[in-house]
């Protein structure tokens, strides 16, 4: 995620259990992928934390304040490395329903028209 | 229901060449092989040949023999077809080339290289371009945001050129493609892949204890639009904008414009409150 070039994911923090076996998958993903998950997000900063006897989880900063957490009991660690680019590539904002597909700020070129138009009419005559 | 029947009525002719001939070329035998007949007794063909379905018995139109009948049907036919469908379903690595390909093809761009310390994003520009990515179309100007369809070969941060424009238009010209223009390109930026929000397919019959819940979260992919190429943009902060009467422009205005501005005449100047 990238509003106007800037990354938006800030921080990320892998918690996992180092007894439980729903972190089996993270704890192997540790060792697998996340070193070159680490080296392809230069500007990300990647934290893991030991969290005894609880299920290992992600979680994701962002600039915007915003925090998302997802759980990754009892996953492969190909499914880890998925939710974590999914956290990487997504902007930090609530995800609602879409209103329109096309966001713009000015919807109509012809109105630029229109306003110069009117106040050549009003300062013109 | 009608390609059972089909094969049925087939079988019953196939079968009756077989009990004549009494020693049926291979042909006809891999082509009935999917579908027992219910006609045919063991005694007429080779045993072993027939050994898998020697437990069969007469078979009529009631639903739960049919039902049977499917499932003897599935366990031979599926095991072919469903490693021809596994590859074509499954996730394939593509070759770079075919990558392309295949972008261009069906979503209609081609990925460039990724940012680094361009100067992309500009101020906004009144021209619009009406561009189509995969099926869909949109009307966009500079530094839009558009929410897609996950584009596939592409990651965040990379730079797009979609070349299937569709219409130019800016205030002094408009350009019209038929129904592409070639040389026009819009340029963007991968914003984000993400999905969206969680949709709840609900399905219920009523009185029928039939409920179903499916969750769905379609992955989309937002696009920051930067650039269109392929059509002159006016000019600002020039003596005069030349007004040419547009096609696209509503025939009021280029009226109100030709006869409020003479060629001379009107500057338009910029206090900055209008573009």
């Amino acid at each position: 995620m990238a509003l106007r070039g800037v990354w938006q994911l800030k921080k990320l923090i892998v918690s996992y259990c180092d007894w439980g076996g729903s972190s089996r998958g993270i704890r192997a993903f540790m060792e697998s992928e996340l070193p070159t998950f680490k080296e392809k997000n230069p500007q990300l900063e990647v934290v893991t934390e030991l969290i005894r006897g609880q299920h290992p989880h992600l979680k994701g900063f962002y600039k915007n304040k915003n925090e998302r957490v997802v759980c990754v009991k009892n996953m492969t660690p190909e499914d880890i490395l998925l939710y974590g680019t999914r956290l990487r590539n997504a902007l930090g904002r609530k995800v609602v329903k879409l209103k329109t597909r096309h966001v713009t700020k000015h919807p109509s070129v012809q109105v630029m028209m229109a306003t110069l138009l009117k106040h050549s009419l009003f300062g013109g005559e | 229901m009608a390609h059972r029947r089909c094969l049925h009525s087939a079988l019953l002719h196939g079968t009756a060449l077989i009990s004549l001939k009494k020693s049926p070329p291979l042909s006809i035998v891999n082509a009935l092989t999917p579908k027992p007949n219910p006609v045919i007794t063991t005694s007429n063909l080779e045993p072993s040949w027939f050994t898998p379905w020697s437990y069969v018995r007469h078979f009529s139109s009631r639903k739960s023999d049919d039902s049977e009948n499917e499932a003897e049907m599935e366990d031979s036919s599926d095991v072919e077809e469903e490693s021809d469908e596994m590859a074509s379903d499954m996730v394939r690595d593509y070759s770079p080339g075919e990558k392309e390909a295949e972008a261009a093809a069906i979503g209609y761009k081609v990925v460039g290289p990724l940012q680094r310390s361009d100067r992309v994003f500009k101020d906004y520009e009144p021209v619009f371009a009406v561009v189509q990515i995969g099926s869909h179309q949109f009307k966009v100007s500079n530094g839009d945001s558009i929410f897609m369809e996950r584009l596939k070969f592409c990651e965040v941060n990379d730079k797009l050129i979609l070349n299937k424009v569709l219409l130019l238009g800016s205030p002094t010209q408009t350009i019209i493609g038929r129904p592409i223009l070639p040389d026009a390109a819009v340029h963007a930026v991968v914003e984000e892949h993400a999905l969206d929000a969680k949709v709840i397919i609900f399905k219920k019959k009523r009185r029928k204890n039939y409920r179903r819940t499916k969750g769905h979260r379609q992955e989309l992919t937002k696009l920051r639009i930067t650039y269109i190429q392929g059509i002159e943009k006016p000019e600002i902060k020039t003596d005069g904008k030349p007004l040419k009467a547009a096609d696209k422009k509503p025939e009021k205005i280029a009226a109100i414009a030709q006869e409020r501005f003479s060629p001379h005449g009107f500057v338009l100047q910029n206090n900055g409150c209008l573009c």
